[in-house]
């Protein structure tokens, strides 16, 4: 096995143990992103020089007996929404070439001190407004999307050229990226993650994570970047907690939501079927079964775009009238038609919130954690506009990715992406596990047991 | 509404309204788009919101105290 193969917790022993050193470990994760990037693009911007001196340095500090913990010497992609003093932030866009940003964002600054070791700043959808990250290709299948936003940092990490990735999730950006390409995606309750320094799309949905390779790894990187900062608004004062799993698969005495409406309509028969496997599995582990009813769903579009659409429009208020043409054309129509929305329309979205965030939570009261599948279907060719349900109804790509996601960024609960299988031609199925606010331990906890009952997941093939 | 609104011309002035002055050929793509949008979002005159305040700012975590298990 190559370093670049590790997963975090085994290269975080690795290297903790001394049997693996931060410089081999990056020049292998290096070595392996020049011998992938010229399929996969997942990469706006390689950082070797300042990768292979931040990985000395740690080699130094671990020789000396100074360990910061199990991101010390570990190669990450950062999104490149994230902040990183002296680097451009891009989002991927024309609209920032000159860009350099002067000082990191919070999260870039923990994990910097955490030890972690940037190797370069991934791609995103345009602004983080779409959900294929064109730029970039499936890592099982260089044919298919990606997914988005967050689609270089989770091919990335599902291609060994990042041992973790951050994301960020405004509607879905991490978890159906990570589903898509058989990888794991943490979306954190809303606030837990400061967001200072990470360019926004849409204020009260946006959300930062991890994507990595297991459950455990997601752990083990939250426990970096959770914690209050009161230069994010939204920014929780919940007190410090530890997130790394238990070792046991025992889940008895835990109620297992499974909806009996909404997450299982207009989906994949393969995506379902693996999913309710991933169930059963819960059950086979002592968790008990509950049906539950997912409130509100006519509405989740609405109140999802209603929130959305305004705030992204208000965000590039002043770069939409100076150089409006830099902006690819899918983005720039959705943020020219923003313009147009009343302030009724966002307040009733925000209303709308308010009633789906009560009854979500009366829904959470009843089971522990609910089970859904991320997304409706897997990576499709890259191009294709839409889907064909088997009921004949059409449905645009991007809506459909989004469809499950977004609930979990309306009312601001936490919700961990896990690959459950593969669909007959190979590609990647992912169930999503949604907790009650601050419920990521639970989350991680479930994740992780499923995770030991199966064989380990190895890398991506179309890399 | 009926939902053929904003027509291209609608669009551009409601743009203009709005500081954001559209060049001709912007008009027909952004009433599409707007039209659609709005399609969307409309539904939510349905619900009978009573007393119910907007989530402007929110914390995630008041519903419930008890997240641990």
């Amino acid at each position: 096995m190559q370093p670049y193969e590790l997963t975090l917790g085994a290269a975080a022993e690795a290297v903790r143990t001394r049997r693996l050193s931060p410089v081999e470990l990056v020049d292998s994760v290096l070595e392996r992103i020049g011998r992938t990037e010229p399929r996969l693009h997942a990469y706006v911007t390689v950082t070797a020089e300042r990768a292979r001196r931040a990985a000395r340095a740690a080699e130094d500090d671990i020789a000396a007996g100074r360990h910061h913990g199990p991101l010390h010497g570990v190669p990450m992609g950062l999104k490149d929404l994230i902040d990183v003093a002296g680097i451009a932030t891009s989002a991927s866009s024309r609209v920032r070439a000159d860009h350099r940003a002067e000082a990191s964002s919070t999260v870039a600054g923990r994990l910097e001190a955490a030890g972690a070791v940037l190797v370069g700043k991934t791609h995103t959808h345009e602004f983080a407004y779409g959900l294929t990250t064109p730029q970039t290709r499936n890592a099982w299948h260089t044919g298919r999307v990606a997914g988005g936003s967050s689609g270089g940092s989770a091919v990335a990490v599902a291609a060994g050229t990042a041992t973790f990735a951050l994301g960020t999730d405004t509607g879905g950006s991490i978890r159906v990226p990570a589903a898509l390409n058989g990888v794991v995606g943490l979306k954190p309750t809303y606030g837990l993650v400061p967001r200072h320094g990470v360019t926004s799309l849409s204020w009260s949905l946006d959300h930062v994570g991890p994507i990595t390779r297991t459950v455990e790894d997601a752990a083990l990187v939250l426990a970096a970047l959770a914690g209050h900062d009161p230069r994010d608004p939204a920014s929780l004062t919940a007190p410090a907690t530890g997130y790394r799993p238990p070792t046991g698969t025992d889940l008895t005495g835990l109620r297992v939501g499974v909806p009996r409406n909404y997450y299982f309509d207009h989906v994949d028969p393969e995506v379902e079927t693996a999913v309710r496997a991933a169930v059963d599995e819960f059950e086979a582990l002592g968790a008990r079964l509950v049906e539950v009813e997912i409130p509100m769903t006519r509405y989740i579009q609405a109140t999802q775009w209603g929130l959305m659409v305004p705030e992204a429009t208000a965000y590039h208020e002043r770069t939409l009238r100076t150089v409006p043409e830099l902006y690819r054309g899918d983005v720039r129509v959705l943020l020219e038609a923003g313009e147009l929305m009343p302030a009724g329309d966002y307040l009733r979205a925000q209303r709308s919130r308010t009633l789906m965030r009560r009854e979500w939570a009366a829904v959470l009261r009843e089971v522990d954690l609910i089970a859904a599948p991320t997304v409706p279907a897997t990576a499709v060719e890259a191009g294709q506009e839409t889907i064909t349900w088997a009921d004949g109804t059409t449905e645009a790509v991007s809506d459909a990715y989004v469809r499950l996601s977004s609930p979990a960024n309306i009312t601001g609960v936490p919700s961990l992406s896990l690959p459950v299988g593969h669909d007959t031609t190979g590609l990647p199925i992912g169930m999503q596990l949604l907790g009650r606010p601050l419920g990521e331990r639970v989350l991680l906890r479930v994740g992780h047991a499923y995770e030991q009952t199966r064989p380990a997941r190895k890398l991506a093939p179309a890399a | 509404m009926p939902s053929a609104e904003p027509t291209p011309p609608e669009a551009a002035r409601w743009a203009a309204r709005a500081g954001l002055p559209l060049p001709a050929d912007r008009h027909a793509a952004v009433a599409a788009t707007a039209q659609h949008i709005h399609s969307v979002v409309a539904v939510l005159r349905e619900l009978d919101f009573a007393d119910t305040p907007p989530a402007t700012a929110y914390r995630a975590e008041q519903e419930t105290h008890d997240a641990a298990v």
